[in-house]
């Protein structure tokens, strides 16, 4: 198992929906709503008046065979939109219950 | 969830509550009524007394004054005013604005009930008129007839006024200028004597000849029947052989002591109309009719009545005000078109796609459509006012939807899907456009609150603009999203004509920005030389305040002149006749532009409430003039009323003359006149000093037709009874008086019915026995004992003039001298006149006063700046809750300074003066002019944030939001285009409206674009060095508390 958490832009909620769905990674939890700015070209996302937009976050479970579609696909997509921003970053499930 | 999230995730209820709105709204409009002006509550009551036959002074001291002293108990009483003249007393009060009219009339009413015991017998009981602009004739008609003159009175009342009068919404339907019949008895004086006959009893022998009178039911048989006496006359000559008296044994036949004349009233109306002898019928609209459906209905029937009529009878139309309301009505909806042309032209050009030009201007037609729907529910109609309103938010309605899909735009462009985008994107300008629009509001909502006339005229401004402005911001927050993200595409593939039409205008919004730019390098770089210059303009401006002259309503071309002419007092009313029908002629052949001419002279009869309330008697003679339209003819109204006045010099039979401008509108729409009010009891001291008054305005350039309210005191004979002789002879005054009265004024007898019509019978002393003082002196008064006495035993008939007019206002005397403004402002006139009239030697307890139209433009003015500086507080509040600070908004506040400068400026530059309507305009421009200034700093202020230097945010932000701010500026100056330019009817009313707002708007656009970025720089430099320098102190504080 891997845990892979996604930062992006509000914007791209609806379409990283729908990865997921294709890939058939069922288990997710999503913050609606949060702020941050990446570490060296990301735009901050504050949803304030001089940086208005907002970003969401993404905690997705997938299992290791899946893993590399799913970045790959999500690298996709924010190549195809690079400045709303996207960002995933994934790491090791040592147990789950 | 949010609005536009709900609006976007569900199109079709969005579409379709947007449908019900218009489809409500189309329905409203439908209902709506056309009309000039907005209902205007009236504020004016009028208590009419007649006394017949008593004097202006009569009237003065036994009606006038008694009831002036009760009335003057009214609650909101504002002005009482009061017209005593011959036969009756005409009281005027003016109230408060927005008072309960209702309430106020039963008021009234209450204490009229009181005094009413103490006015004299023979006065009729006082009657109340509620006047308003209902009261104002929708429709004059013509009727001109040759053989059926003497019966045209009974024809034109069947056959026109009655069928009139039907129509659903006439108020009603008098005649003039056709004499109503009426039975004299003419007696022969020296008969009567011979008989020991008098007057009195002769009449009441008449009265008691001419009875019905039921007898009761009787039972015969089976039945039973009713008995009457049926001894009413069937015919006038019947009467001839009533039996008056006995003498010697032989009865007196009515015949053997006088003449039965059945004709026409002695004293009547007579009408020309085009110079041809006829009648005139005025037809009056119920309360809160619509005067163009009536028309229509009026002249719709007019064929058909027409064939009813004899074939020498024919009717015309001398004015109909509906013409007038249709022709500006309609003249004001192709202004409104022509807003929403450019409006879209600009949009377009500016975005340069048609799916989002479609997305802006669907929130023109909804937002005005719906505001319809508030007209309809609150009873209001389509007028000059609610069309304006309509004309200024069309350029203002599309600013909330153009950032929402500015920025929306900016999200797709970014990469979102526009449904996201449409979401996101709105959610984060919907704190500013609701700001936004709360300035807006703070400048419209307020003239909902104004009072007085102008208050009447523009709150429904104020409503209107109010309610538009939040339906298009609800309409920006859900519908523009929901179509945005149905019609906007992430990739956009432009056509070939895109690219050869808009590669143009792209490269030259672009040089714009860029040099835009430019100059605001230069600007950051020179600050205090461009505050310095822009602070010049200003002051400059300021100086062009006092060549711009003030006056209240701008004068408006409705086609139609009134003139009312008065030749010397006592003048017979033939000599009137034909000295006006001279002038008639001349002046049809020399304007063609008269369509028709219509004149009337003579004493009015009691009973026609029409006539009498205006000046009548048989030297006035008062003409309505119809012109052609406006657009068909090159003189304008006031050139061809100036012609006539110079015209009328050459007529010296007229003392008076006085051409007004557009009808009798009341303060609006006429030529500008200033009144100048003498108070004082003393007639000759008054008189004296209107005279000066009068020749000091003549010989000031500008003024035309001054007139002095007092007319010339009017010669007429007294019977000075002497008591003790009559007290000798069993007589008192009032039995001596009447018996004059009577006399020679004529004893309605009784009446004489026929075909379902009354006709008074007069009995008098025949005309060839009333025509010398002689033949008043030998006027026989019985006593008790049936003793005759001659009226030279017990008086002396004496001549003394008297005036025929007594005015007084808030119960003192009054002499009013009123001049017609004509080509110069009323300013001058007013500066001039004052000028001089410090240096006349006025008397002491004599008083003068400017009134009319002054005094209701300083009012009005005074409101109106109140209403500024409430209006600045509140859209000052709004900015800085938006920004949360105090500099800020001051710093946008400036820009309102350059907005009155290009106001001065372009009243300047077009002639205008500063009147309501533009000042309405100035006001206005406080909210629209900010909005650039909010647009600007809030762009700058975003990049501080963002961590630019000052100077850097100033002009990457100006550069970026020159275009938002031009394209705003831009839909409404051009939205404001056909306004100042209109020249169809009524357009000289909102032309200095639609000046001003151009004006304003586009020099305070520029200057602010120059102006506020380099205050703000001075600002923030200052800010970042306050900061500094508490910072460095702080170090110090800190290092020295280290050392220690």
């Amino acid at each position: 198992m891997k845990a892979v958490f996604i930062a992006f832009d509000q914007a791209h909620y609806h379409n990283i929906i729908d990865i997921l769905d294709r890939l058939s990674c069922r288990g997710f939890t999503s913050w609606q709503q949060v702020n941050g700015r990446g570490s060296d070209t990301g735009e901050p996302h504050y949803g304030t008046h001089a940086w208005p937009s907002l970003a969401s976050a993404m905690m997705v479970m997938v299992e290791d065979r899946r893993l590399d579609a799913l970045l790959q696909r999500l690298s996709e997509l924010d190549a195809e939109r690079p400045k709303l921003g996207l960002r995933a970053f994934s790491w090791d499930i040592t147990r789950s219950i | 969830m949010s609005l536009y999230g709900g609006a976007v995730k569900r199109p079709i209820m969005t579409t379709l509550c947007f449908v019900a709105v218009v489809v409500l709204g189309l329905f409203s409009l439908s209902t709506l009524p056309i009309d000039l002006y907005p209902d205007i509550e009236t504020n004016t009551l009028m208590v009419m007394t007649t006394y017949q036959g008593a004097s202006a002074q009569d009237i003065e001291q036994n009606v006038t004054r008694p009831l002036e002293n009760t009335l003057n108990a009214v609650s909101d009483l504002k002005h009482i005013t009061s017209d005593s003249r011959e036969n009756i007393s005409v009281i005027t009060l003016e109230f408060e604005y927005g008072k309960d009219i209702d309430v106020l009339t039963n008021d009234v009413r209450d204490k009229l009930d009181l005094i009413s015991s103490a006015l004299p017998d023979d006065a009729e009981t006082p009657v109340i008129f509620k006047f308003s602009t209902d009261m104002i004739p929708i429709i004059l008609l013509s009727v001109s007839a040759t053989e059926s003159t003497p019966g045209l009175y009974k024809i034109l009342d069947d056959a026109v006024a009655n069928p009139l009068a039907r129509i659903s919404g006439v108020g009603s339907v008098s005649i003039s200028g056709a004499p109503k019949r009426e039975i004299h008895i003419y007696v022969d004086p020296a008969r009567l004597e011979a008989y020991g006959l008098s007057v009195e009893t002769v009449a009441q022998i008449i009265s008691a000849e001419n009875r019905n009178i039921p007898g009761g039911v009787i039972d015969i048989g089976s039945d039973t029947y009713s008995l009457r006496v049926q001894g009413e006359f069937t015919s006038s000559d019947r009467m001839a052989d009533i039996v008056v008296g006995s003498s010697g044994g032989r009865n007196i036949y009515l015949r053997d002591v006088a003449r039965i004349d059945d004709s026409l009233e002695e004293r009547s109306q007579t009408t020309y109309n085009n110079g041809e002898r006829g009648a005139m019928i005025i037809i009056q609209k119920q309360s809160g009719a619509n005067s163009v459906e009536i028309s229509d209905k009026v002249l719709k029937m007019l064929p058909s009545l027409q064939k009813r009529l004899p074939s020498d009878v024919k009717l015309g139309v001398i004015v109909d005000t509906s013409d007038n309301i249709r022709n500006t009505i309609d003249s004001l909806v192709e202004t409104v078109m022509y807003a929403l042309l450019f409006v879209v032209i600009v949009v377009f050009l500016f975005l340069g796609r048609w799916r989002a030009t479609l997305i802006i201007t669907l929130t023109i037609p909804i937002s005005l459509i719906a505001s319809f729907i508030y007209l309809a529910i609150t009873g209001n109609s389509l007028n000059i006012v609610s069309l304006s309103a309509l004309s200024i938010s069309i350029g203002m309605v599309v600013d909330d939807a153009i950032v929402v899909l500015e920025n929306v735009t900016t999200h797709i462009e970014r990469g979102s899907d526009p449904k996201q985008a449409a979401v996101h994107g709105t959610n984060e300008v919907a704190v500013s456009v609701v700001a936004s629009t709360l300035t807006l509001i703070a400048v419209f909502f307020p003239l909902t609150l104004v009072t007085g006339m102008t208050g009447v005229l523009f709150r429904q401004l104020g409503w209107m603009v109010t309610i538009m402005m939040i339906i298009s911001t609800i309409c920006a927050l859900s519908l523009t999203p929901m179509l945005c993200s149905l019609l906007l595409r992430r990739v956009n593939h432009h056509g070939r004509l895109y690219t050869l039409l808009f590669t143009p205008v792209n490269k030259g919004l672009d040089g714009l920005d860029n040099g835009y730019a430019r100059l605001l390098r230069l600007v950051t770089r020179h600050k205090t030389v461009t505050i310095l210059l822009c602070m010049a303009t200003f002051v400059l401006s300021l100086m062009l305040m006092g060549r711009v002259g003030t006056e209240f309503f701008p004068t408006a071309d409705d086609a139609r002149l009134s003139v009312n002419l008065e030749l010397p007092i006592g003048t017979r009313v033939e000599i009137a006749d034909s000295v006006t029908s001279r002038l008639v002629a001349e002046w049809r052949e020399k304007y063609p532009e008269i369509q028709v001419i219509n004149y009337t002279t003579g004493t009015a009869s009691s009973d026609n409430t029409f006539a009498s309330l205006s000046d009548n008697g048989p030297h006035i003679v008062s003409m309505n003039i119809r012109l052609s339209d406006p657009g068909d003819r090159e003189r304008g109204i006031t050139e061809i009323a100036g012609l006539m006045r110079r015209d009328l010099l050459a007529y010296p039979e007229y003392k008076k003359a006085r051409v007004n401008v557009g009808g009798n509108m009341g303060g609006m729409g006429g030529q500008a006149s200033v009144d100048f009010e003498i108070y004082g009891y003393d007639f000759a001291q008054t008189d004296s000093v209107a005279d000066r008054m009068r020749r000091m305005l003549a010989s000031l350039p500008g003024t035309a037709d001054i007139t002095v309210s007092r007319a010339d005191y009017q010669p007429e004979y007294q019977v000075d009874f002497d008591r003790e002789k009559l007290a000798i002879y069993g007589l008192n005054l009032s039995t001596a008086a009447n018996a004059l009265r009577n006399r020679i004024n004529g004893y309605t007898a009784s009446r004489f019915r026929e075909d379902g019509e009354e006709y008074d019978i007069k009995v008098m002393y025949s005309p060839e026995s009333r025509t010398s003082l002689a033949d008043i002196e030998n006027i026989l008064i019985y006593n008790q004992q049936g003793r005759g006495v001659r009226v030279r035993d017990v008086g002396k008939v004496v001549e003394r003039f008297s005036p025929p007019t007594i005015e007084r206002k808030d119960r003192e005397r009054i002499i009013t001298v009123t001049t017609v403004v004509e080509g110069v402002p009323m300013s001058q006139i007013i500066q001039q006149a004052t000028a001089e009239i410090d240096r006349m030697d006025i008397p002491q307890g004599i008083s003068v006063q400017l009134a009319g139209q002054y005094e209701d433009q300083q009012e009005s003015f005074a409101d109106l700046l109140l209403l500024a500086v409430l209006i600045l507080i509140l859209v000052y509040i709004v900015m800085a809750a938006q920004f949360e600070s105090y500099t800020y908004p001051a710093i946008i506040m400036t820009s309102v300074l350059f907005a009155f400068s290009g106001v001065f400026f372009m009243l300047y530059l077009t002639g205008h003066t500063l009147n309501v309507m533009s000042m309405i305009g100035a006001i206005m421009l406080i909210g629209i002019v900010v909005k650039n200034g909010i647009v600007l700093i809030d762009y700058i202020s975003l990049n501080r944030e963002r961590g630019m230097s000052v100077t850097r945010s100033v002009i990457q932000g100006g550069r970026s939001r020159l275009r938002p701010v031009v394209m705003t500026s831009l839909t409404t100056i051009l939205g404001m285009v056909p306004m100042a330019c209109g020249t169809g009817q009524g357009a000289e009313m909102w032309r200095p409206m639609g000046a001003a707002v151009i004006g304003g708007l586009t020099f305070s656009t520029i200057l602010t674009l120059l102006f506020v970025p380099a205050l703000y720089c001075v600002f923030a430099r200052n800010g970042i060095k306050n900061q500094r320098r508490k910072h460095h102190r702080s170090l110090r504080a800190a290092q020295k508390s280290a050392q220690s």
